[in-house]
C-alpha cells in the first residue's frame, strides 16, 4: 500500500502480446486493464512485442514524455529480455535498476498449459509493488586482467589457448595429465578424412610447447577459485614430476632403464609403461615424471636406477607439491570427457568374455604407436575373420545416458574401413539408426558402405560365447533381431567392439561447484543459452567449450574453441567489464561484531575491521548471493535490489488477492 | 494393396486393446519405442511369436493390431521382464502391452487358451488358481512340526505377517518349501503368523495375464483382510507375490512393508549363521524374474547359499539380470501347452541342461514356479540324478539339521 507519508511514484506497466509468453495464460486487456488500476501506475499499454525496436521506443517515449520513473514488463524471462530493457531504460535517461520484469513466460506460459487465470495478475501486482521500492543503483566497471586461464589440454584447451596467445594474450594453460593432448591423441585416424590424428594434433602440441605467451601447466589441478569476471585469483596444485624440469632434455635414458613396469594409463591398460615414464612417446612437456606409488626408491628406498643414469642430475625424489597462484580475466574451460564403462551392461560380456573391447581400446589398437603396432590382433595374437560393432551402447537408453554421443556412427564406420584395410574380416554394424550428419558425412557412410560392410539394423541382445551350433564353436555369438528382416538372428564372430556413451568428466561435479558451473540433465556443463551463447556459461567470464559441454566430433570442437577464443578477446580487448551493480553492505551501526557472516562468505568477499569492531564487505568481491543477508543474526546486512522492504512488497503483491485455501477437514 | 493406417476399419478387438492402451496411466509412453529391437532379440520366446515386441509396436503405432491380436502372440509373453529391463525407451512391454492385448481378448472372449479360463475361474471362484477349498488353505500346519499360528482362528497381534501363496499352501511339492520355512522362522524365534483360510491368491499373474478386474478383485478383498489384522510387516514366499505387494498393491492405497523371504533370512543371516550344519553340494542358482530382474534382489539369495558351510557356489553362464525364464510367470503356468505348441521345447528345459553345464548337483530356486517345473523339466531332460531341484529353505532347513 501507498502511505500518505510516502513519495508518489510515476510508473509504466507494458504487457507483452508475445503469443507463446503471455497470450498463452493470460487476457492480455484484462491484466491491462488490471494493471492500470494499481496504485502509483500512471499509464498500462499493451504492445505486440516489448523487446522490438518499435516495443522499446513506446517505453523510451513513455519515460520522457510522462517522467516514468518506474518500469514493468509484464513478459518473458529476465534471463531472455532483462538487459534489453534496463538498456531501453538508460537511454532515455532512467536508472537501469528501476526497471522490473513480471516473469509471466517461465511462471504460467511455459510451465504449465492451462494455468490458473489469476496468476498472471498476482505475479504482475507483486512486480509493481516491488517496483515502487526499487532505488536506482550504479553499475560498476572492473578493468579486465588480459591474461586467460584455460584448464584441460584436449585439443578443445590447446585450440583456444593458441588462438589467444597468437593475439598477443598470455594463457595459462592447465591439465591434469603429465601430457596435453587428450582423448585425440589416444585416437588412431580420424573421420571423416581419415588423416592421422597424431599428424593433425602434434604440430599444435608443439606450437603450445614453444609458444612465448602460453605458460603449460602440465601435471596440474585447479584447487581454489576466487574473485569473479575481469579478475579472477586462482590456485593451481603442481604434483611433483620428480623431475627437475629446467634441467631435463627428455633424452629418455631413466624411462629406457627403469625395471618395473605396470599398464599404461593412455593404452587402457593394454600396454605397459615404466614407473618413470612420459604417458606417449610425444608427450608434451616430454619430460618424465615419477608414478610415486610404484617406486621402488619411495616404497622402500632402493633402486635409484633413473637418478644414477640421469646425466643432467634432472631426477629430484626431494620435489614437493606447489601451490601457483595465478590471476587471470577469463576462464575457459575444456576438461572433456570420459568414456562410459560398459560392464553393467552385463549382456555384452565386457570384462567378462576375451575380445569384448570398446572403441577406445580398439583405437588404441589400431595406433602405430599402441601396443600391437597398429595390427588388428584378437588375444591370442592371431588376426580376427570377423567383427562385431555395436552402436549406442549406453547412448540413447533411458537406462543409462538419454542422449546420443553423436560420433560412434562415424568412428564406427572408420573401423569398418581400418578393419577391412588390414585383416580379411567380415564387419557388422549393428545399428539402431545411422546419425551421419556432419559435413562429409554422408559420403563417409557410402564409402564404408560400398567397402563392404554388413549393417544390421537391430540393437543386440547379448553376446555370448555358449554355442549352440558347430559354427559358433570358439566363437562370440552376436544375438540380435535384424529389425528389417523382422528375424531374430545369431552372428559368430571373433571380436566384439562396444561403441560406448561419451560421459561427463567423472569430477564434473567438483568442477561446477569450484567455478559455480551449472549442469545440463545430461551432466555436462551448461552453456548460457544453446543457440545464441553457446559457449558462455552462468558463471560471468568463465567459458566452457568442447567435449566439456556435450559430446561431439573433432570439428565442432575446434570451431567451438575458436569461437570461445573470440568471445575472450572481444572481452579483453573492451578493456573493461561491468559487474552487477547488485551487492551486499554492512550496516556498521546494527552489526555486533559476531563474524557469524566471513563464514558463510563463498566469496571471501567480507572482511573484520578491528577499529570499527564491524564488518565490511568488498563490493568488488561480492556477487550479491545474499547468504550473509539471510545468516546476520543482527539483521544488519542488506543486499540492494533485494531489500527487506522489496521482498516484503512483492509478496504482498503477490498475495493481495489471493482467495485463502479451503480449510482442511 | 496399398493400405494406409489412418483408413483400418479398427475392429471390435482392436478398439477394446486401444481404449485399454488409453486407460492406462503412461499407455502414451507405448509410442517413445525407437525400434530398435533389443526387446524382440532378448525376448525368450520371441522366435516363436509371430509378432516380437518391436514388430508388435510396429503395429501399434501404425494403428494396424487387428492381426497382431489375433496371432499366438499375446498368450506367448511369460512376463519374464527381460525386453522391459532393457529397453532403452522405457517402454512397458511387460506390464503394459501385453497385459492390455491380453484384456482385450478375454473381454472380447476372441481366442483364450482354455487352461488359462481354468485358472482364471477357479482363482474368482476359490481364491486359488489350483481350485482348492479355502478350507484347507491351512491343511499343512498340521503336517509340520513346530507351532503355526493360524491368524484366522488365532487373530492376534504378531511381528511378522505371512502370506504363503497358493501354489506353497497347496501343491504336494511346493508344501515342502512352506514346512522348511516354518520350521526356520521358530528357530530363528520369529514371532509369525499365517492368515488361514482368509489369504487368497495376491494375484500378480492375473494381472499380467490381462485379468485386471479380477486382480483388482483381489487387491480389494486382500486389502480389507491386511486391514483387520495387526503385524510390523509381511514376508512371502512367492516372488510374484512380492512384486505386486510392493509395486503394484500400493497403487490401489494397500500399502505393508514386504519383504521376500529370502531378504527377511539374509537380514538374519548372523543368528542363522551358527545354526547350519555342512552340506556337501555344488550348486547354481537360479534367479527368479520378480526378485531379480523386475525388482533388483541379487544378493540375499546368494548370501543365504553361501552360508551353507560345504557349499560349492557356481553362476550359470546367464546369471543375475540376464538369466533366463523358468517360462512359468505372467500366466505361463496355465499357458503350458500353449507355448509348447509354438516354441516346441520348454524354458524350463533349456534352462536345467545350462543348470547342469555349471557341474552343480544342486539347482537352487526360491519361486515355487520354479520348482515344480525345473523337476519336472529335469525329468523330461534326462538329468534325473544329476541334478536336483531345492528350494534355498529346502536348503536352509536340511543344514539347520545337518
Ligand atoms: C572412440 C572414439 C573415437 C573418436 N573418433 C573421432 C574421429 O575419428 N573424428 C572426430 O572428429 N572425433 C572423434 N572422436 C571425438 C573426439 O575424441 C572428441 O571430439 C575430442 O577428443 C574432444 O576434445 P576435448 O578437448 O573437448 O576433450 P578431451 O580430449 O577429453 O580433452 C580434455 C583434456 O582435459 C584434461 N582434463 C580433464 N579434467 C581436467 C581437470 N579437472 N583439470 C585439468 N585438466 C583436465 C584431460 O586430461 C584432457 O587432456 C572420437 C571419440 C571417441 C570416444
Ligand atoms: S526395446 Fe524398447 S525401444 Fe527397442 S524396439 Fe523394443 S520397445 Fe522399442
Ligand atoms: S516379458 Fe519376457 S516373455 Fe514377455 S515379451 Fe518381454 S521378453 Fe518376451
Amino acid at each position: 500500500m501507498v502511505g500518505a507519508t510516502e513519495q508518489k511514484r510515476r510508473i509504466g506497466v507494458y504487457i507483452c502480446h508475445c503469443p507463446t509468453t503471455v497470450v498463452d495464460s493470460a487476457d492480455v486487456d484484462e491484466l491491462r486493464e488490471f494493471a492500470s488500476r494499481l496504485p502509483s501506475v500512471v499509464v498500462a499499454r499493451g504492445c505486440e512485442a516489448g523487446c522490438s525496436e518499435r516495443g522499446q521506443n513506446v517505453i523510451k517515449d513513455d519515460i520522457r514524455n510522462l517522467r516514468l520513473d518506474r518500469v514493468v514488463v509484464a513478459g518473458c524471462s529476465p534471463h531472455t529480455h532483462e538487459s534489453t530493457f534496463r538498456r531501453a531504460c538508460r537511454d532515455a535517461g532512467l536508472n537501469p535498476y528501476l526497471f522490473q520484469i513480471a516473469n509471466i513466460g517461465e511462471q504460467c506460459s511455459w510451465a504449465q498449459r492451462n494455468g490458473n487465470g489469476h496468476k498472471p495478475k498476482a505475479l504482475l501486482q507483486a512486480a509493481v509493488r516491488r517496483a515502487y521500492h526499487l532505488e536506482p543503483l550504479q553499475s560498476r566497471e572492473v578493468p579486465v586482467n588480459p591474461n586467460v586461464l584455460v584448464i584441460g589440454g584436449g585439443i578443445a584447451g590447446i585450440q583456444a589457448a593458441l588462438r589467444l596467445a597468437d593475439s598477443g594474450h598470455k594463457v595459462y594453460l592447465v591439465e591434469r595429465e603429465p601430457s596435453i593432448g587428450g582423448r585425440m591423441m589416444q585416437l588412431d585416424k580420424v573421420f571423416p578424412t581419415l588423416e592421422d590424428s597424431s599428424y593433425i594434433l602434434s604440430p599444435k602440441m608443439t606450437a603450445v610447447a614453444c609458444h612465448p605467451y602460453i605458460q603449460l601447466m602440465t601435471y596440474s589441478e585447479v584447487v581454489d577459485v576466487a574473485g569473479r569476471v575481469g579478475n579472477f585469483r586462482l590456485k593451481v596444485r603442481r604434483k611433483p614430476h620428480y623431475v627437475d624440469e629446467s634441467k631435463c632434455t627428455g633424452c629418455g635414458v631413466c624411462v629406457a632403464n627403469c625395471p618395473l613396469k605396470r599398464p599404461s594409463e593412455f593404452d587402457l591398460g593394454l600396454g605397459k609403461r615404466k614407473i618413470i615414464y612420459t604417458s606417449f612417446s610425444q608427450a608434451v612437456p616430454n619430460i618424465p615424471v615419477i608414478d610415486r606409488d610404484r617406486c621402488l626408491y619411495f616404497d622402500r628406498g632402493t633402486c635409484r636406477v633413473c637418478e644414477r643414469l640421469c646425466e643432467h642430475r634432472a631426477i629430484d625424489f626431494d620435489q614437493q607439491e606447489r601451490i601457483e597462484d595465478i590471476e587471470v580475466g577469463a576462464i575457459i574451460v575444456a576438461t572433456g570427457y570420459d568414456l562410459f564403462d560398459p560392464s553393467p551392461m552385463s549382456r555384452y560380456g565386457y570384462k567378462q568374455l576375451g575380445n569384448v573391447l570398446t572403441s577406445l581400446e580398439f583405437e588404441r589398437m589400431c595406433s602405430a604407436t599402441g601396443p600391437t603396432g597398429g595390427a588388428i590382433r584378437l588375444n591370442d595374437g592371431s588376426a580376427p575373420e570377423s567383427v562385431a560393432i555395436i552402436h549406442c551402447v549406453g547412448s540413447r537408453d533411458r537406462n543409462y545416458f538419454d542422449y546420443c554421443s553423436r560420433v560412434c556412427c562415424m568412428y564406427a564406420l572408420k573401423y569398418s574401413l581400418l578393419t577391412r584395410e588390414r585383416t580379411n574380416a567380415d564387419v557388422f554394424q549393428f545399428y539402431i539408426d545411422m546419425h551421419c550428419c556432419g559435413k562429409g558425412s554422408e559420403e563417409f557412410y557410402r564409402h564404408a558402405s560400398e567397402r563392404g560392410s554388413k549393417f544390421v539394423r537391430g540393437e543386440v541382445a547379448e553376446v555370448t560365447d555358449q554355442a549352440i551350433t558347430a559354427e559358433e564353436r570358439g566363437k562370440l555369438t552376436v544375438v540380435a533381431e535384424d529389425t528389417l528382416l523382422g528375424r531374430r538372428i545369431r552372428i559368430p564372430v571373433d571380436m566384439v567392439i562396444l561403441c560406448p556413451a561419451m560421459t561427463p568428466r567423472r569430477d564434473t561435479e567438483e568442477m561446477a561447484r569450484l567455478l559455480g558451473l551449472a549442469r545440463g540433465a545430461d551432466g555436462f556443463f551448461l552453456e548460457r543459452q544453446p543457440k545464441v551463447e553457446p559457449t558462455a556459461t552462468s558463471s560471468n567470464g568463465v567459458f566452457v567449450v568442447g567435449c566439456a559441454q556435450g559430446p561431439r566430433d573433432i570439428t565442432d570442437t575446434i570451431a567451438q574453441a575458436s569461437a570461445a577464443a573470440a568471445e575472450v578477446l572481444a572481452m579483453i580487448n573492451g578493456g573493461k567489464v561491468e559487474i552487477e551493480a547488485t551487492s551486499a553492505a554492512v550496516d556498521e551501526s546494527l552489526c555486533s561484531g559476531c563474524k557469524v557472516c566471513l563464514a558463510l562468505c563463498p566469496y571471501d568477499a567480507i572482511s573484520f575491521i578491528e577499529d570499527k569492531k564491524a564488518c565490511q564487505i568488498s563490493d568488488v568481491e561480492c556477487k550479491g548471493c545474499g547468504v550473509c543477508v539471510a545468516g546476520c543474526p543482527a539483521g544488519a546486512i542488506s543486499a540492494n535490489q533485494f531489500t527487506d522492504k522489496q521482498i516484503l512488497a512483492e509478496i504482498e503483491g503477490l498475495l493481495a488477492d489471493a482467495k485463502p485455501p479451503p480449510l482442511a477437514v | 494393396m496399398v493400405q494406409t493406417a489412418s483408413r483400418e476399419a479398427r475392429g471390435p478387438l482392436t478398439q477394446a486393446f486401444f481404449d485399454r492402451i488409453a486407460a492406462v496411466a503412461e499407455g502414451e509412453k507405448l509410442k517413445a519405442c525407437i525400434q530398435c529391437g533389443i526387446c524382440s532379440g532378448s525376448c525368450p520366446l520371441g522366435f516363436a511369436m509371430q509378432y516380437p515386441p518391436r514388430r508388435l509396436i510396429a503395429s501399434l503405432r501404425a494403428g494396424v493390431m487387428e492381426q497382431v491380436l489375433q496371432s499366438n502372440t499375446p498368450w506367448l509373453c511369460v512376463a519374464c521382464y527381460t525386453c522391459t529391463a532393457r529397453c532403452p525407451s522405457a517402454v512397458g512391454i511387460t506390464d503394459m502391452l501385453f497385459p492390455a492385448m491380453r484384456e482385450a481378448l478375454l473381454m472380447q472372449g476372441v481366442g483364450v487358451p482354455g487352461e488359462l479360463q481354468t485358472a482364471l475361474e477357479n482363482t474368482f471362484r476359490h481364491g486359488n488358481p489350483l481350485g482348492e477349498p479355502p478350507s484347507k488353505r491351512a491343511d499343512w500346519i498340521q503336517e509340520v512340526d513346530v507351532p503355526v499360528t493360524d491368524l484366522s482362528a488365532d487373530p492376534r497381534e504378531v511381528d511378522i505377517l505371512w502370506l504363503v501363496e497358493c501354489y506353497p499352501a497347496y501343491h504336494v511339492r511346493a508344501k515342502e518349501t512352506v514346512k522348511a520355512l516354518a520350521r526356520t522362522l521358530h528357530a530363528l524365534g520369529a514371532d509369525f503368523g499365517v492368515l488361514g483360510q482368509e489369504e487368497r491368491c495376491v494375484g500378480d499373474s492375473q494381472r499380467l495375464v490381462g485379468e485386471n478386474g479380477l486382480f483388482e478383485m483381489l487387491v480389494e478383498e486382500n486389502g480389507k483382510t491386511l486391514d483387520r489384522f495387526q503385524f510390523r510387516q509381511i514376508i512371502v514366499t512367492d516372488p510374484h507375490a512380492y512384486n505386486a505387494l510392493k509395486n503394484e498393491y500400493p497403487k490401489y492405497g494397500v500399502n505393508y512393508p514386504v519383504q521376500h523371504y529370502t531378504q527377511y533370512l539374509a537380514s538374519r543371516l548372523e543368528e542363522l549363521r551358527p545354526m547350519l550344519g555342512e552340506l556337501n553340494h555344488t550348486i547354481t542358482f537360479h534367479d527368479p524374474c520378480y526378485l531379480g530382474r523386475r525388482n533388483g534382489e541379487y544378493e540375499a539369495p546368494r548370501q543365504l547359499i553361501q552360508a551353507i558351510p560345504g557349499v560349492t557356489f557356481v553362476e550359470m553362464e546367464r546369471n543375475r539380470e540376464n538369466g533366463l525364464c523358468c517360462g512359468g510367470g505372467g500366466g505361463g503356468m496355465w499357458l503350458d501347452s500353449f507355448a509348447y505348441e509354438y516354441a516346441k521345447e520348454r524354458l524350463s528345459e533349456k534352462r536345467v541342461r545350462e543348470a547342469a553345464r555349471t557341474g552343480a548337483d544342486v539347482m537352487a530356486v526360491c519361486c515355487p514356479n520354479d520348482l515344480l517345473r525345473f523337476e519336472d523339466a529335469v525329468k523330461v531332460v534326462g538329468l534325473e540324478g544329476k541334478l536336483v531341484v531345492k528350494d534355498i529353505i529346502e536348503l536352509i532347513d536340511e543344514a539347520r539339521k545337518g
